[in-house]
């Protein structure tokens, strides 16, 4: 059962919950798009419906409220240092169900991966609720079903955006008390069909893997991939970040650590003490991102492939390079080298 | 051939004359250089009626029509009345305020005058993804402050300053521009808004030993390069739009050059309180007689200084806005000291 409310409740409610929750949501920046009096729409606390953008896919993703691009992490002075502060109210983030799963990914990485728990992440975490807004036919860059992370069950609210307010299902006992209103059915719904699909082949062996790093598949995106990580920034599932000790004086004993996010694709990603580079071209690095993407992460972690599926990386690539087709070439590589193998 | 023709008047009408005695040229006039496809009908049907079957792209952004013959002008202008009324709508140009003293215009007679030409604009923000206006839209909105009048004066507007439309070499050069704002936090030090501006721009970004960036905001044109090349949205434009005047630029036989910068940052509204002034300059410099001089040769005879205080009075600049205190012209004189005359032979500015 769900209940229905007009924007006048909701913004009540709204401004109810901000006095506990920093409420983030897909919020639209004027004219602050890559192109002139084109916007963008990315997560940011918002105070009432109308600020929350249902009707278009956010450029960026919602990995963006727990993993600022930006954060510090700690000040130091000679031997001791303090960590940095965050907000003291909850986290309440309006998602659709890929970025939802996506989370999943942010957790498992933040949280458990080498069995050590990521304190900046975990300490916003712990305050997260999910409201799911429901999305329920998608865009034409999405294939969130081919991925399978097109439904979840995480959350505490549902919401569809109706013209005259919001349909609204709540699970969590908390939030019941500021939806006290009409009954009515609400039936919640998922994508079930995207208009673009893609099916992940499978590498068999390490021969097969082996042969499809130098495969001439990659060789295309030297001159096609400009390498500005605008498609791991757009991601929902990359975690990648680098941190920078900033210094306040010249000794270099006070300052702050900073960590900002990185990306695989960028010149200078895999640069090490020493002057080790290892992977030099575009070709190269997108051929890392798609096998970490599409096959290492789950030979690892022996559960599912890191992509919901979101297609941001597809909108937001400036030159045009579609994930989806990409993975579609390297399947058929992998053909290739099978029967070459017969 | 025997025939009497005032070509003076013909020219004036926006027929030029061709070197096939008798024959001329419409050009039809396009401002801001974006019209619905439709109107390609009005040209082809002219140059298939009246003309020799050819169609001319103007290189000042006009639809051509050639080997039209002198006694068919009056069938051609009663034709594109329709064109001229739709078109000039486009940008509320009042065809009824012909001229210093507000001429009647006969829809019949066609194009009352050549004087100021019809703005050129590139493809701007419409489509370019290096653009920062709506070149067409400012074009249309600069058209009825200028036209039609029988004063010359050429102007462009391009989108950004890379300029395709070649301002540059206009009276007037018109620019959109932007102020852009970094936001550090959304910064991963990648270095691709430096690389982008060093590469395209003016080098005025560089990457910190902190891993942000540094502007040196001075030297900055406003083009974009850093938003277009920035992966995590940083950078972004302001959402008010800016604009870039160059002044004085020509192309000629004589004293070809490249315009001077005149105002930067300024906004839209003064930018066209400053073009309501052009007729007024013109008219003081020629002392009311319409003359077939272009813009930039009456700024030389009036002083850059003259112009000033008349194309800048009554206007409210923005805060933002800088105007050129001075302006040192460089000359690309195609015969070395072609400016050295007589001094009796000097053009005079001002009441006589």
């Amino acid at each position: 059962m769900g209940c229905k409310v007009d924007y006048k409740k909701i913004n009540k409610i709204l401004t109810e919950l901000s006095k506990e929750y920093d409420i983030y949501a897909p919020k639209r920046f004027l004219k602050a798009g890559r192109y002139s009096d084109t916007d963008i729409i990315r997560y940011d606390i918002i105070e009432k419906a109308e600020d929350i953008v249902f009707d278009e896919k956010s450029d960026f993703p919602a990995k963006e409220v727990l993993g600022p691009i930006t954060q510090t992490l700690f000040y130091f002075t000679e031997d001791e240092y303090r960590e940095s502060k965050v907000s003291s109210k909850k986290i309440l983030i309006f998602m659709r169900p890929c970025d939802i799963n996506a989370m999943e990914h942010q957790n498992k990485i933040y949280l458990q991966n080498g069995g050590y728990a990521d304190l900046y992440y975990q300490r916003l975490q712990e305050k997260v609720k999910i409201v799911l807004m429901e999305c329920s036919k998608g865009w034409d860059t999405c294939f969130c079903v081919s991925m399978g992370t097109n439904k979840t069950d995480e959350y505490s609210i549902a919401v569809r955006s109706e013209n005259d307010g919001w349909l609204v299902d709540v699970k969590d006992d908390e939030f019941k008390k500021y939806f006290e209103g009409e009954e009515t059915s609400f039936d919640l719904q998922f994508v079930e069909e995207n208009e673009l699909e893609v099916k992940i082949p499978e590498i068999k062996n390490k021969a097969i893997l082996t042969k499809l790093k130098t495969h001439p598949m990659w060789k295309e995106f030297n001159s096609r991939c400009i390498s500005c990580g605008a498609c791991t920034i757009a991601c929902s599932t990359c975690t990648c970040f680098t941190t920078t000790d900033i210094v306040y004086d010249e000794n270099g004993n006070v300052g702050e650590r900073r960590r900002t996010a990185a990306s695989c694709q960028i010149d200078g990603f895999t640069d090490v003490a020493g002057g080790g580079k290892y992977r030099t071209t575009p070709g190269d690095r997108m051929r890392y991102k798609v096998l970490h993407k599409f096959h290492d992460y789950k030979a690892r972690f022996k559960d599912y492939h890191m992509c919901v599926g979101c297609g941001r990386c597809i909108d937001r690539c400036p030159e045009f390079i579609s994930i989806v087709t990409t993975v579609e070439k390297m399947a058929k590589a992998i053909e290739e080298i099978e029967k070459e193998e017969c | 051939m025997n025939k009497d023709i005032d070509v003076k008047k013909t020219r004036i009408n926006n027929f030029r004359q061709s070197k096939v005695p008798g024959e001329f040229m419409l050009q039809l006039r396009m401002p801001g250089n974006l019209i619905e496809a439709k109107y390609l009908d009005v040209i082809k049907h002219i140059a298939e009626t009246w003309g020799d079957g050819l169609f001319h792209v103007g290189t000042r952004q006009t639809l051509n029509a050639t080997g039209i013959k002198y006694e068919n002008i009056p069938a051609v202008n009663e034709y594109i009345e329709k064109y001229i009324t739709e078109i000039e709508a486009l940008s509320d140009v009042d065809m009824n305020k012909v001229g210093l003293d507000h001429q009647e215009w006969d829809p019949k007679s066609g194009y009352p005058t050549i004087g100021a030409r019809n703005i050129m604009a590139c493809i701007g923000n419409k489509h370019c993804i290096k653009g920062n206006c709506d070149t067409t839209g400012i074009a249309r909105k600069i058209e009825p402050l200028i036209f039609p009048s029988h004063y010359h004066i050429k102007i462009a507007c391009a989108g950004c300053p890379n300029d395709c439309v070649k301002a540059n070499f206009n009276d007037f050069g018109v620019m959109g521009v932007s102020k852009m704002t970094y936001h550090p936090e959304r910064c991963i030090g990648c270095g691709a808004c430096a690389r982008a501006c060093e590469h395209h721009a003016t080098r005025v970004l560089s990457l910190n030993d902190k891993g942000k960036i540094d502007k040196d905001t001075c030297c900055c044109v406003g083009c974009g390069e850093c938003v277009i090349a920035c992966p995590t949205g940083a950078w972004t434009r302001s959402t008010e739009k800016f604009y870039r005047v160059t002044l004085g630029g020509r192309t000629g036989k004589k004293d070809p050059r490249s315009g001077k910068l005149f105002l930067n940052w300024i906004k839209e509204e003064p930018l066209l309180q400053m073009f309501g002034n052009w007729t007024k300059f013109s008219a003081w410099v020629m002392d009311n007689k319409p003359q077939y001089l272009h813009g930039g040769h009456l700024i030389d005879m009036a002083g850059y200084h003259k112009f000033k205080e008349i194309i800048l009075e009554g206007v409210e600049l923005n805060p933002e806005c800088l105007v050129a205190e001075n302006i040192y012209w460089a000359e690309n004189e195609q015969r070395g000291n072609s400016h050295l005359i007589p001094l009796e032979k000097h053009a005079k500015a001002g009441p006589r």
